[in-house]
């Protein structure tokens, strides 16, 4: 199998396409893999104990025939196809799954985990606090405390603060370079599409952490220096919303004369925008995952402690940093997708559409079961959409 | 609702042998509703509370604030076939309609109060309705829904909001050694920062005399349910769910003049205990099976229970996300806010030694197992709700080791907690006949492995 | 807008609206005034038909294909008419040309045989929409399932629920389960009239609650196949509480739409000298020529 030739763009489109790929090799040569779901395990201490974080998905593509047996169907459906492909065995070459109370059903997906997928040796559930009050970040930095001792464990060696700096440094390195990626698609047109984009993201999150900077290194170099370019197009698009970790949905958008331009999604700069900050120690990390991550699970509360509440008040300090992204990527229209069964996304729906509509910025919301038969639906919505866009 | 018994009716044997002492337990909830009305209507603040397993209640009740609970109201909205104009409200103001139906129930009451009203009360709101909130407490424990439901009232209203915590956890993480003492001190610091904020606002200090009465009074009314659970082990079970269900609010939501119903509650102990010792059942059909129920109550069909009462089938116990645990000794803490850390927490925690001990995951999968030896049961009807994810994820699980650790069988029957359009109560009939074979074979099996029932 | 005058009064332009189970076609000249129109069903061939359809409005407008400037496809399958210069969706294309019937349209209703749409329209343009097409319950496939259990025809069915003025509540949310109950309640004794009635109040039911997403404002334009049953149009105007306008011919709003959309894009690019004369150009010879005054 010689792979190590593809470089930058074809370098991510094969591992997108075969997640496993290169941490096959790696657990081969001794490594060992540690799955991880969501943006709220701290994939730091991973890295710094010598074990590779591999960010766990679902597959749209793959019909759920096993979930059922252990899980009811009115829930989220890309977690459903998460325990549907672990019962199926896909997900074999984990040495260990890590995931958090980032919201109901993610939770019982670990517990789930546990007593029905038996495989993997090591599993940890981390507690998350709803809020991100100053009591909360202290809770929170004890189960990251927890959680570490119980890796430490796993991995048979202690984590000390140099090895914990150091990761903490270099996954900053990584979020760095990825907003560098990111700001490729300020001009117009911008120089790559949100399919490129999200295959490179989903590459990296199967690497280790040195490996994804160089992959990420290689394809801003590729980028910039290429000479095709996409084309222009009447719509420059934010897309919000739970996991989109298949291209098929950005394709969908971009065939209909738009360019995604930049998303607040958990494959994008939710996982991305912040580091970690000095000096870098428990609570740095418990102060970046709570508080920093703006995700709805999270109840960022604008107004606590204070007496008197006011709606666009609320609104502007909770989703502000979508108006940065829109005035920066000169975004001119919004697409908010979900899940079905999506509580969290699912409450913030009109709250959304009522701020960006006082920000001038159309938007349409969808919802989708996802599995790629789901979309076709939606095709014609997201064209009636950009072409309701008043531009040209 | 009414249950009042129409002479025609009295002449029908009523199925369900319903306890005497249900009845003023549930009308306390019903003049509750009435009290806080009245109350707000007279300029007291009225604060909508979510269910926070006593850690935000009591310090309201101290500053003596009105309380209502919309998710209890909702189950109003279900029982008496009005929550339709709701949800449809909720729908058209953008809310997704695969959401919490006590969530859409709400949002569609608050979006016709202040959208459509004018700021007034929807006139075909049951009960007079809810009034408008000064203060809106949300809460994280169970579900996401609750406190993301909350925060989307931000669109109806101005009143300040605050959200309160809770730990949730699997077993091997819950039992970690230091666990408790760092937890503890979370929940009492977001206690008092509560309580520093309620005085901030109401412009009062909270009256510690009082709150330390209030979970005085919590304490005993949680330990007189404690023993009536503890009673309804008996043989026939004494006590069928229905009036679980009608009379529990006052425990879980501390409705009402709490040394009112604890009063009611230990009349209920002794209603219960006197039936133990009669061996009168909770039905007035012979007790052929005793029955778990989990976990959310068809709150619109609740006359369900009568049909499957006239088989025997004694519905012995349920709910256990409703109920309370033992109260624990706080007499050697000194701090209020403290006390009602470790009393809320422990509702959540103190199962997770025995789930440790026996290597289950999930502590609701214990809960239910320790239920199941405990009620003696013969089978467990789980009821998933397509709107609710937390209270029904667990089911299949539930299912699964009560099948394995104790050849107990389930029925499986789909529902809602509002649209009663989903729950099919003949096709669960004709699903009874065949399910009560089963449980006759696995009775055998439990018997030929040594169990006793 | 340049062009309009006896330069371009040779030009047409024409919309095609390939639909689930009916297809249209429309042609309006450069004055966006309709000459012809033609409606026809589907079947499965979208490719074959699309061709047929061409050839039925060009005979009907005395036109031939070489006459026509530009072509806009819509609809369901609208990937499936290779002639086209262009596809836009059927909202876009039903919003335009219910505003060229209705100038003054604020909200569109679209009842098709597999699907239902609210258009928001403002200043003739969509500017919002929402669609169903996840359930049959609130489309014209309720009404062609209960036809046939009936042993009705879609037509009878209107009159005769106009005959009361009492719908029952149909409780079932799903068609399928709906069917079971309308036989039992027939059986119960219930009335044919009142149970058809309570069949489109059902179907408005379900699509006015769409509609209350988007804030219904008048004046309400109701259209699709469904909206020539005047039992329909009674239900629709009972369940929004305002009266609706329903244009003669219901079916032919999204080609309509598509041929005045075909006109305005030509023009368009005709403004930007990025006209290229007709796609298929096989078909003509030269550009067609908007005239020097045009520019």
């Amino acid at each position: 199998m010689v792979i190590a030739t593809t470089k930058g763009l074809s370098r991510a489109h094969e591992i997108y396409t075969d997640r496993g790929l290169r941490v096959r090799e790696l657990r081969k040569a001794g490594k060992k893999i540690v799955g991880y779901v969501c943006l709220y395990p701290p994939v730091e201490i991973i890295s710094a104990l010598g074990l590779v974080p591999f960010r766990v998905f679902g597959d749209m593509s793959e019909p759920i025939t096993a979930a059922d047996q252990v899980s009811i169907t009115v829930v989220c459906p890309f977690l459903r196809s998460i325990i549907d492909l672990g019962l199926k065995g896909k997900f074999d070459f984990l040495d260990g799954i890590v995931g958090a109370h980032t919201c109901d059903i993610g939770m019982t997906l670990i517990i789930s985990w546990r007593d029905y997928v038996k495989d993997a040796p090591f599993t940890h559930l981390i507690d998350v606090p709803h809020t991100d009050h100053a009591p909360a970040v202290d809770y929170f930095e004890g189960q990251i405390n927890s959680f570490k001792r119980h890796i430490e464990e796993f991995a048979g060696e202690k984590l000390t603060d140099d090895k914990l700096k150091k990761a903490c440094e270099i996954h900053n390195k990584q979020r760095k370079l990825v907003r560098e990626l990111y700001d490729l698609r300020k001009s117009d047109p911008p120089l790559l599409t949100s399919t490129e984009n999200l295959e490179v993201l989903m590459a990296i999150s199967s690497l280790p952490v040195d490996e994804g900077n160089e992959l990420l290194e290689d394809v801003i170099k590729e980028i910039k220096n290429r000479e095709l370019k996409p084309p222009k197009k009447k719509a420059r698009l934010l897309v919000w919303g739970p996991v989109v970790d298949n291209t098929s949905l950005y394709q969908l958008i971009e065939n209909a004369d738009a360019n995604v331009v930049i998303d607040d999604t958990c494959v994008g700069t939710r996982a991305f925008w912040a580091d970690v900050k000095a000096p870098y120690n428990l609570h740095a990390l418990a102060q970046r995952y709570l508080v920093d991550i703006k995700c709805p699970r999270t109840y960022r509360d604008s107004c606590h402690q204070e007496l008197e509440r006011n709606y666009d008040k609320d609104l502007d300090s909770r989703f502000n940093y979508i108006k940065k992204a829109i005035t920066d990527w000169k975004v001119n229209g919004a697409i908010l997708q979900s899940v079905k069964y999506c509580d969290t996304h699912g409450y913030e729906v009109p709250n959304l559409r009522h701020y960006l509509d006082t920000l001038g910025i159309p938007s349409i919301y969808i919802e989708h079961d996802y599995s790629e038969r789901s979309l076709a639906p939606i095709k014609t919505r997201v064209e009636a959409f950009v072409e309701t866009l008043d531009l040209r | 609702m009414s249950e009042t018994a129409t002479p025609a009716k009295t002449e029908q044997k009523r199925a369900i042998n319903r306890l005497k002492s249900m009845y003023p337990l549930r009308n306390l909830v019903q003049q509750d509703y009435v009290d806080t009305l009245q109350a707000s209507k007279e300029g007291k603040p009225t604060v909508w509370s979510m269910l926070n397993y006593w850690e935000g209640d009591l310090p309201l009740k101290a500053m003596d604030l009105n309380i209502v609970y919309p998710e209890n109201y909702a189950t109003l909205l279900a029982a008496s076939g009005a929550a339709e104009p709701f949800l449809d409200a909720s729908d058209s103001d953008g809310f997704p309609n695969h959401m919490c139906g006590y969530g859409r129930a709400t949002i569609g009451y608050s979006y016709r109060m202040m959208k459509e009203n004018g700021g007034k009360i929807p006139i075909d709101a049951p009960l007079g309705g809810m009034a408008k909130p000064a203060l809106l407490l949300g809460s994280g424990i169970i579900c996401d829904a609750r406190f993301k439901w909350f925060q989307a009232l931000a669109r109806y209203f101005d009143a300040p909001e605050w959200c309160l915590e809770m730990p949730m956890m699997a077993t091997f993480e819950g039992t970690e050694p230091d666990l408790e003492e760092y937890q503890v001190k979370f929940l009492t610091r977001e206690i008092k920062d509560f309580i520093e904020f309620l005085e901030k606002l109401l412009k009062k200090k909270m009256d510690w005399a009082r709150l330390e009465e209030l979970i005085v009074l919590a304490t005993q009314i949680h330990e007189t349910n404690y023993q009536i659970n503890e009673a309804r082990k008996a043989i026939p079970g004494p006590m069928h769910s229905t009036d679980f269900w009608s009379s529990m609010p006052p425990s879980l939501f501390f409705a009402g003049d709490m040394k009112v119903s604890l009063k009611l509650y230990q009349d209920m102990l002794a209603e219960v205990q006197e039936r133990v010792k009669n061996k009168e059942s909770g039905i007035n059909y012979p007790e052929r099976y005793r029955i778990i129920f989990a976990e959310l109550p068809p709150w619109h069909s609740l006359k369900f229970f009568d049909k499957l009462a006239e088989k025997g089938w004694n519905f012995v116990f349920e709910s256990f996300g409703y109920h309370n645990t033992r109260p624990i000794d706080l007499s050697k803490v000194s701090d209020p806010c403290e006390k009602l850390a470790r009393f809320a927490r422990n509702f959540w925690f103190n199962i997770f030694p025995e789930a440790k001990k026996d290597n289950i995951s999930n502590p609701v999968v214990e809960t239910y197992l320790k239920i199941a030896r405990g009620y003696k049961a013969d089978g467990f009807f789980l009821h998933p709700l397509i709107s609710c994810r937390a209270a029904s994820c667990s089911l299949r699980t539930i299912q699964h080791f009560e099948q394995d650790k104790l050849d107990i069988p389930s029925l499986w029957v789909e529902g809602d907690i509002i649209d009663k359009r989903v729950f099919n109560p003949q096709e669960v009939l004709a699903k009874a006949e065949a399910f009560e074979q089963t449980m006759d074979h696995y009775r055998k099996v439990r018997k030929s492995k040594g169990l006793d029932w | 807008m340049p062009g309009m005058d006896n330069l371009t009064s040779h030009l047409y332009f024409a919309g095609i609206d390939i639909g689930s189970t009916m297809s249209k076609a429309a042609v309006v000249d450069a004055e966006s005034r309709m000459l012809a129109y033609v409606v026809g069903p589907t079947g499965a061939e979208h490719r074959l038909y699309a061709n047929k359809l061409m050839e039925d409005i060009l005979r009907k407008a005395g036109l031939t294909l070489s006459d026509i400037a530009y072509i806009i496809s819509t609809g369901y399958g609208r990937v499936n008419v290779p002639f086209a210069d262009k596809q836009i969706t059927e909202l876009t294309c039903h919003a335009k040309g219910v505003a060229a019937l209705f100038p003054e349209v604020k909200t569109a209703i679209d009842i098709g045989g597999q699907d239902a749409k609210v258009l928001k329209i403002k200043n003739g343009r969509l500017v919002d929409f929402l669609t169903n097409d996840k359930c049959a319950a609130g489309t014209g496939r309720f009404l062609e399932v209960t036809a046939e259990t009936l042993g009705l025809e879609l037509d009878e069915m209107g009159r005769i629920s106009l005959q009361t003025d009492s719908p029952v509540k149909i409780n079932s949310l799903c068609t399928i389960f709906a069917q079971q109950e309308i036989i039992s309640r027939l059986s119960e004794g219930e009335l044919l009239p009142d149970i058809l009635a309570g069949v489109y109040i059902a179907i408005a039911t379900r699509v006015v609650k769409l509609a209350r997403q988007l804030k219904v404002e008048m004046p309400v334009v109701f259209t699709g196949g469904v909206a020539k049953n005047a039992g329909m149009v009674k239900a629709m105007e009972a369940v929004l509480g305002v009266p609706v306008l329903v244009p003669q011919e219901p079916l032919i709003t999204g080609c309509l739409g598509a041929a005045i959309l075909a006109r305005d894009e030509a023009f368009k690019l005709v403004q930007r000298g990025e006209y290229e004369g007709h796609r298929d150009k096989k078909l003509t010879e030269a550009r067609i020529d908007f005239g020097e005054k045009s520019r």
